[in-house]
């Protein structure tokens, strides 16, 4: 059986993004949380945050960075960082993360940050970097960090005698030396499958090798599950699977989300959409979608503690 | 350097160089990819991203200039400047400069200042909320000019240029004037200054009014309301306050702590 601590799936919450903020407010659907992304609110002031604000009275919110850069051996930004305890403090969240990737470092005689998520070697130096750097995070925010694996585009080769670790162990360590937790996205773990697929040849079977990553990661440093759709593109440069959150959660995904909820048992679970946002109505569909998989499996009700419930 | 940090830089090497040849056949020296195909993916979402982001400091010189010259201008400057900061909405204030040193873009000498007025508005947009006090506006009645100072609202700015930038903006933006007018002051070459400022949680931008630009500079530096109108002989401060207090520029009077 899963480690169930919940009687009831109440931990389903989407990605709060502009095009709905409006609507989202008015018709307060029932939603267990709310997800942003913690730099769209490092203003100081403004209608963004008022906004945010309005939303944190109606449900709690989590916090999601994509620009922490904690695998930069340049370190992190201490503005960044600043900024991020300011909008903790504001918004006391219920989770605040952040992706086990780089963006900061040297470029022509200055520290510039490349503004995307760019993976990180597995290798010892990297790890010793990331528990520092997710560390000094903690420290900063008094409070727990998840840190999430990426959907990757391209794969370091090992560097001299440097061990190289199993991307699942690098992660696990990563959580057990920190504290950290992990947020653990399927479709990320999917997508790199795929890629591996492309890249190896079709003797690779996608699905087992993602049911054995998640197999591999420890069920008790998971605090958040991300869900989100991908897609192929395919053209005169070669074929490669996108992260693009631009569609619905594809069958495969859905099913190894099962898997994921099974071993780590009733998970808070966030639906993403950043490309091309549907309909609300969408995305709440594909709320209501994971809260039936997450019933199903753990064979609890569907319970949502929904509105005008933020702790 | 330790091999991590130079690891990075190589990635950053080959995404942020243009063109990237030579930082590509370093890349491909220590790590593997889907046959060049993810180096391509990164560059591709960084381009997608500096025109989202410049869109969005910049919606007026993206219209002027057109849809595809401003996704060259985003890509140009994402790689001549990439951003410093984390959030990327910090990043693009270089375009104004960036543009007046274009060769392409020389025919349209008021972009620049176009740009400029547009950053001041954006960055009015995230400016530290101020709560307005109007009680305080009875001190103008009790106190000496010279011990009082004005708030004026957040991201308040004053824009300067040799170009009807206020009339470009506010034709964009509001629909006001028309764009025969503001062709008739573009070729006139008149100057304007444009005023930024929030009301309550929207950034606003028109013409200044007579003495307005003279009065507000040494209020935005700090100095007494007596410093601002001595500056400003030509503003008839009795009309402009009330105005200026209606549309929230103004927010608030407080005495000045006098020095011992």
């Amino acid at each position: 059986m899963p480690p169930v601590s919940d009687a009831s799936v109440d931990h389903v919450g989407v990605g709060w993004r502009h095009a709905h903020y409006a609507e989202l407010l008015e018709r307060s659907p029932p939603l267990d949380f709310l997800e942003v992304h913690s730099e769209n609110f490092f203003a100081e002031g403004g209608a963004a945050l008022a906004v945010l604000d309005r939303g944190r009275a109606q449900y709690p919110i989590s916090l999601h960075g994509v620009g922490l850069s904690l695998g930069s051996a340049a370190g992190l930004d201490d503005w960044h960082l600043d900024q991020l305890a300011r909008l903790v403090r504001r918004v006391d969240p219920v989770r605040v993360s952040d992706h086990a990737s780089f963006a900061r470092g040297r470029f022509r005689g200055s520290t510039v940050h490349a503004a995307d998520l760019l993976p990180i070697p597995f290798g010892t130096e990297s790890l010793d970097v990331l528990c520092a750097n997710v560390s000094r995070v903690q420290d900063r925010l008094q409070r727990v960090f998840m840190v999430e694996n990426l959907s990757a585009y391209l794969r370091w080769n090992a560097t001299g005698d440097e061990r190289v670790w199993v991307e699942t162990e690098f992660l696990a360590t990563l959580a057990r030396r920190t504290g950290c937790q992990l947020l653990v996205d399927v479709n990320n773990i999917y997508v790199n499958a795929l890629n591996a697929q492309l890249r190896e040849g079709v003797t690779l079977v996608p699905v087992q090798s993602c049911r054995d990553w998640i197999d591999a990661i420890p069920a008790d440093v998971v605090g958040e599950i991300h869900l989100a759709g991908h897609c192929l593109v395919s053209d005169a440069q070669g074929a490669i699977v996108i992260d693009d959150h631009g569609s619905r959660v594809g069958d495969a995904v859905w099913d190894l989300y099962r898997h994921a909820i099974a071993r780590f048992g009733s998970v808070p679970t966030l639906i993403e959409w950043d490309t091309d946002v549907p309909a609300l109505d969408v995305l709440l569909d594909e709320a209501k979608r994971t809260r039936t998989h997450c019933a199903e499996v753990l064979r609890v009700p569907v319970l949502s503690t929904g509105t005008g419930v933020a702790p | 350097m330790s091999t991590l940090a130079r690891q990075q830089q190589i990635l950053l090497d080959a995404l942020l160089s243009w063109p990237a040849e030579n930082a590509m056949k370093n890349i491909a020296a220590c790590a593997i990819d889907t046959g060049s195909r993810g180096i391509k993916a990164y560059q591709t979402n960084g381009h997608m991203l500096a025109q989202r982001a410049l869109e969005a400091a910049y919606p007026v010189v993206a219209q002027m200039v057109g849809d595809e010259s401003f996704a060259d201008l985003a890509r140009a400057l994402w790689h001549a400047q990439p951003p410093l900061r984390g959030d990327v909405a910090c990043w693009g204030e270089g375009l104004a400069v960036f543009m007046q040193s274009s060769a392409q873009l020389q025919e349209e000498p008021y972009l620049g200042d176009v740009a400029r007025a547009e950053w001041a508005l954006h960055q009015c947009a995230s400016a530290a909320d101020r709560v307005a006090d109007l009680p305080s506006l009875a001190l103008l009645t009790t106190h000496d000019p010279e011990h009082l100072r004005l708030l004026l609202a957040p991201g308040c700015a004053v824009v300067r240029s040799a170009w009807p930038v206020a009339s470009i903006l506010t034709a964009h933006l509001e629909g006001s004037p028309s764009f025969d007018e503001v062709g008739t002051q573009l070729r006139a070459a008149r100057a304007q200054d444009a005023l930024v400022w929030r009301a309550g949680l929207r950034p606003r931008v028109r013409l200044v009014v007579d003495g307005e630009t003279d009065v507000l500079l040494p209020l935005l530096r700090g100095e007494s309301l007596a410093q601002a109108l001595d500056a400003a002989p030509a503003l008839d401060f009795g009309q402009w306050l009330p105005m200026a207090v209606q549309s929230g520029l103004v927010l608030s009077v407080s005495a000045m702590e006098e020095t011992p």
